[in-house]
């Protein structure tokens, strides 16, 4: 279905067939330093690790579908939900939003390329390296359980377990040095990403004309270079542990376990908001072009965001209320935490605003970022429940937390992530994906999300802990684990049917024409897919929205700025 | 022509302006060092978790793309050059094709023959057995010892057998051998005989010493899983050494066969020096490495 | 539109972005920042916690010669920066020659002083928590300086050869950044390690 075309629909001849040669390709693919090359790079090799740790996923739910199981034994359990975790933030949520940005960013603001092209590359490869190392621990690596054993620690380690006497062998140590590389590469590419945005911008695009896109993705990359950061110190300290015998987290020697936790999450909470902020990013852009309306409240958008990215600096110890932090550090992290929904609320209000009064086009795109409002929505509420200490006390380390921050990374990161696929694949590619595909895509996938998501708050509340490898009958949880593992089949058939889509569309889908969304922002003025150089002339801009400017001479944006 | 009127015509080609001149621009040229570095660092430090060899080998890695890259970049960044169409037909033809000009490739004929590549392996696997054999007698003086051990990992009752019973002259054991030695043996060999001709720069290095290399510790760090008893009882040392003799002798067979190190050979374009010709002038953007 | 064009062509007139070298530079100097900062937190968090001796105040002395050697190699970068700016290759050279000499004394001031405690008083990594906090963080910062010093000497080999001029006068100028930067650092780590540990 291709929505009214405003802008005249064009029709380029169909490119005249040349065999391509296959091995000049993967030359090409290998020593490109174009950032639209390199973005989709990210992207293809994060909808890869998407479907390995989905089957992960999936290889939990099979397990935990029957009280007493033993689908898979307890140690192959342990490493599924440690790989499951890893791989989903850093091998696939980081360079996904890395690819989005990496791609759209010099388009949106008018630039050739990024600041760095070169630094670029090396920052995508010693990611994608870094996530081959961290996967060969299944055939190479060794630990208590003998060779062939992948890390089993769970996604943030938590010492003392990951001391050379609880974890011998060297499986720990892939965990440390393939997220060591990934992180190389996350702090390259976000330098990347602000400089970018600092230097390169077209004439005439100050910051307050930028769209929100590269404006979000500024502030998430900030945050990489003052979250990251930790996180490798804290790898390199328990490198040092392990090969060279230091005591940072050994307990025997006087170190402190609680100082991991400390670390480790000082990094992870911004993290969530890196994750997290280019969805938003993605709804700032596609909500307004769906509702026919500019985005309302731009300014309050930004400043929202720069708030966000200070305050979630000062978080992060509501992951460790259960160790028992004190009176003064539960009531500060629970005051922080709380107020972190005020910027986050403004950022709902702005997007019902945009919404009212709009004429809504349902297209895949939207209604995935609509599954996304409500989502997040109910994400935040189950966070602010969260964040009040006592409460956390309960339910600290249950499936209810499970439940929360997968409505999070799933119901809010993934959606929007679906639906910037949707909404910017006809750039990338020149086609359009299959709007029935994506309908029943967006269908299936929403019911099989909330059968396993709704669901999982129940047995959280009930006393259901995480992570563990199989319960008892007698403990009410099974109904509730048989219709997660349900949901979980409905997710599945509806990632095959994206996979599907993207395959048949990109052979067979309909042509996109420059601008097949009648949009505003620069991406959509280049032709679809965009020329190696992005723009033949360098834009000149005078409004935030400068599509729209050149669409409509007689009434443009820029006479009321 | 402003950029409007180019967006314009872009997009409303009817309408467009059909100025006749192009503009040219410069974007950085493509370079394979990036790559390369990651892959060197990523090697340093799976060689902390797997073996030293693969460390060396990536700090060799690193060390060449970090020259490699600087030289990209200074004295002067290399640049291509490309050419802007600035007319409306001509902004729709680029966009269907935007990254390579557009020319037909006529022919397309493999540089490169599979024989070349299998007698490489069959040689190659040839003095590779020698210096096995030389090292069996050396070190246990029997004929026989390396050639057991290699079969040793077939045969589940061999996993604890002494070092004496390795030493006799057993058949099934030749026989295994034989049949893993020449199937692998081929196998390498197709790979350089693939590989050669597509990085010919260098040739004896890549042969004769980061092929080996590369390949002694992927086989160390699996062996644990592949064959434990192999991985026990194997002198690395030894096996490095039969790896360059294998990596030298393949080499010198493709070179035979296609003059990997003749300057002729390296001045052709890439397509064609990895087995696809194509009639494409040898421009800036095509003779990159 | 042309008309419309032109107003607002006018309007946007001088159109000036920051440079990207030293905006990238500031952005990495954060990014290792980062990494410092918990370095240094690690370090204040275990001071007094080891179980077993030496101590700080046992063993350590104030690193006197090295500290002003750095601190004044920040200088001496500055002027090689300025020199080249002035196009004047020689007397950058000669600034740069400082800088590396300056640089490598206090390397070799830590080299010294790491020996000494190693082999006079058995102080390793493995030691205590004063031991691994010590050589870590103290071995950052000193890695640091050897990339700088590896960079500022690929600098210097130019320079001699005369290959560098006042066009890379900017990229010099980044890359004192980085110098600078690693001097801020010892600043850090010397209140810390020598003054408020011991």
């Amino acid at each position: 279905m291709m929505p009214p075309q405003t802008a005249g629909a064009m029709t380029f001849d169909s490119p005249p067939s040349h065999p391509k040669l296959w091995l000049d390709a993967v030359n090409e693919w290998f020593t490109t330093v174009d950032h639209k090359r390199i973005g989709m790079l990210y992207i293809g090799y994060a909808l890869v690790f998407l479907l390995i740790a989905g089957l992960e996923a999936a290889v939990m739910r099979i397990q935990l579908a029957v009280p007493n199981n033993h689908f898979v034994s307890p140690q192959v359990f342990n490493r599924m939900f440690t790989m499951h975790g890893t791989t989903m933030v850093f091998f696939v949520g980081m360079p996904i939003l890395f690819g989005f940005g990496n791609y759209l960013i010099p388009l949106m603001i008018g630039a050739r390329d990024m600041a760095f092209p070169r630094l670029n590359a090396f920052s995508f490869w010693i990611s994608a390296f870094g996530g081959l190392l961290l996967y060969f621990s299944f055939i190479g690596g060794d630990g208590l359980y003998g060779a062939g054993t992948a890390p089993d620690v769970g996604w943030f380690a938590y010492a003392p377990l990951t001391a050379k006497l609880f974890s011998p062998g060297h499986s720990t140590d892939y965990w440390i040095l393939g997220v060591f590389l990934s992180g190389i590469g996350s702090v390259g590419t976000a330098l990347n990403i602000v400089t970018t945005i600092v230097c390169m911008r077209c004439k005439g695009m100050t910051m307050a004309r930028m769209p929100l896109l590269p404006w979000l993705y500024l502030v998430t990359s900030a945050m990489v270079f003052i979250a990251i950061g930790p996180l490798t110190a804290a790898q390199m300290m328990l490198g040092f542990d392990r090969f060279l015998g230091a005591h940072f987290f050994d307990v025997q020697a006087g170190g402190s376990a609680v100082l991991w936790m400390h670390f480790f999450w000082i990094f992870g909470h911004p993290e969530v908001y890196i994750l997290v902020l280019p969805a938003f990013a993605f709804a700032n852009e596609i909500i307004p072009v769906f509702s026919r309306k500019p985005i309302f409240g731009y300014s309050a958008m930004v400043g929202a965001t720069v708030l966000i990215g200070f305050i979630s600096l000062g978080v992060w110890a509501h992951h460790m209320f259960t160790v028992g932090l004190g009176p003064a550090g539960n009531t500060f992290f629970t005051l922080a935490t709380m107020i972190i929904s005020v910027p986050t609320g403004i950022k709902i209000f702005n997007w019902l605003a945009t919404l009212w009064g709009g004429k809504i086009r349902f297209a895949t795109p939207m209604i995935f970022s609509i599954a996304f409002l409500f989502q997040f929505l109910i994400a935040g509420l189950t966070g602010i429940m969260l964040s009040a200490a006592p409460f956390d006390w309960q339910l600290g380390n249950s499936y209810f937390v499970v439940a929360h921050f997968h409505f999070v990374l799933v119901g809010a990161i993934l959606y929007m992530i679906f639906a910037a696929f949707y909404y910017w694949f006809p750039k990338m590619s020149g086609k359009m994906l299959s709007e029935t595909l994506g309908k029943w895509h967006f269908w299936l996938f929403t019911i099989g999300f909330h059968l396993t998501f709704d669901f999982m708050h129940i047995p959280g509340l009930m006393g259901m802990p995480r992570r563990i490898y199989t319960y008892e009958a007698d403990r009410g949880w099974a109904v509730w684990n048989m219709i997660e593992s349900i949901g979980m089949i409905f997710q599945a058939a509806a990632i095959l049917i994206f996979v599907w889509n993207v395959v048949r569309s990109y052979r067979h889908g309909e042509e996109a024409g420059p601008d097949p969304w009648d949009a505003w922002t620069l991406e959509w003025s280049t032709a679809s897919p965009p020329p190696h150089y992005n723009f033949a002339e360098e834009p000149v801009v005078h409004s935030r929205r400068p599509l729209w400017d050149l669409k409509h001479p007689q009434a443009p944006d820029s006479d009321y700025e | 022509m402003d950029w409007e009127g180019k967006v314009n015509a872009v997009q409303e080609p009817g309408k467009g302006m059909h100025a006749e001149h192009t503009a040219s621009l410069h974007l950085p040229a493509p370079t394979v060092w990036p790559m390369v570095l990651g892959l060197g660092i990523t090697l340093i430090a799976a060689g902390l978790v797997t073996n030293e060899t693969i460390s060396v080998l990536g700090l060799v890695l690193s060390s060449m793309a970090a020259v490699g890259w600087f030289r990209n970049v200074l004295p002067r960044e290399k640049q291509e050059q490309i050419t802007v169409p600035v007319s409306a037909e001509a902004a729709a033809q680029a966009s269907a094709q935007p990254f390579r000009s557009p020319h037909t490739p006529v022919l397309v004929r493999p540089a490169y023959s599979f024989v070349s590549g299998i007698e490489a392996g069959l040689a190659g696997g040839a003095a590779m057995a020698i210096i096995a054999i030389v090292f069996s007698w050396i070190k246990f003086h029997s004929l026989w010892y390396g050639i057991n051990l290699l079969a040793a990992g077939s045969f589940i009752g061999w996993t604890d057998a002494p070092d004496s019973f390795l030493s006799q002259f057993h058949p099934q054991g030749l026989l295994a051998a034989l049949a893993i030695h020449a199937l692998v043996s081929v196998l390498v060999g197709l790979l350089y005989g693939a590989m050669l001709p597509i990085f010919p720069r260098k040739s004896l290095l890549t042969a004769g010493l980061i092929a080996p290399l590369l390949w002694s510790a992927l086989a160390c760090s699996m062996m644990k899983v592949v064959s434990p008893i192999l991985s026990e009882r194997m002198n690395w040392w030894w096996f490095v050494l039969s790896q360059v003799a294998y990596g030298l002798v393949a080499g010198a067979v493709i070179n035979l066969r296609v003059k990997v190190r003749s300057a002729e050979f390296q001045a052709l374009p890439f397509a064609t020096r990895a087995g696809l010709h194509t009639d494409a002038k040898i421009g800036k953007d095509e003779g990159r490495r | 539109m042309s008309a419309h064009t032109a107003v607002l062509t006018q309007s946007t007139g001088e159109w000036q972005l920051p440079d990207k070298g030293k905006v990238g530079m500031i952005c990495l100097i954060v990014a290792e920042a980062a990494i410092f900062i918990i370095f240094v937190l690690a370090y204040i968090f275990y001071l007094g916690k080891s179980l077993s001796g030496p101590t700080p105040a046992e063993v350590l002395k104030l690193p006197v010669l090295g500290t002003v050697c750095l601190l004044s190699s920040s200088l001496t970068v500055h002027f090689a920066v300025t020199a080249l700016e002035r196009n004047a290759a020689r007397l950058s050279a000669l600034w740069l020659a400082l800088t590396v000499l300056l640089g490598g004394i206090f390397l070799a001031g830590t080299a010294v002083e790491w020996h000494e405690l190693i082999y006079k008083y058995g102080l390793t990594i493995r030691t205590n928590l004063f031991g691994t906090t010590f050589y870590s963080l103290v071995g950052l910062h000193a890695s640091h300086v050897i990339v700088g010093l590896g960079m500022l000497g690929l600098a210097l080999l130019f320079a001699v050869a005369g290959k560098l001029n006042g066009s890379h006068a900017h990229r010099l100028n980044v890359l004192s950044y980085y110098w600078h930067f690693v001097d801020a650092v010892w600043v850090v780590v010397f209140i810390v390690v020598y003054g408020l540990g011991r």
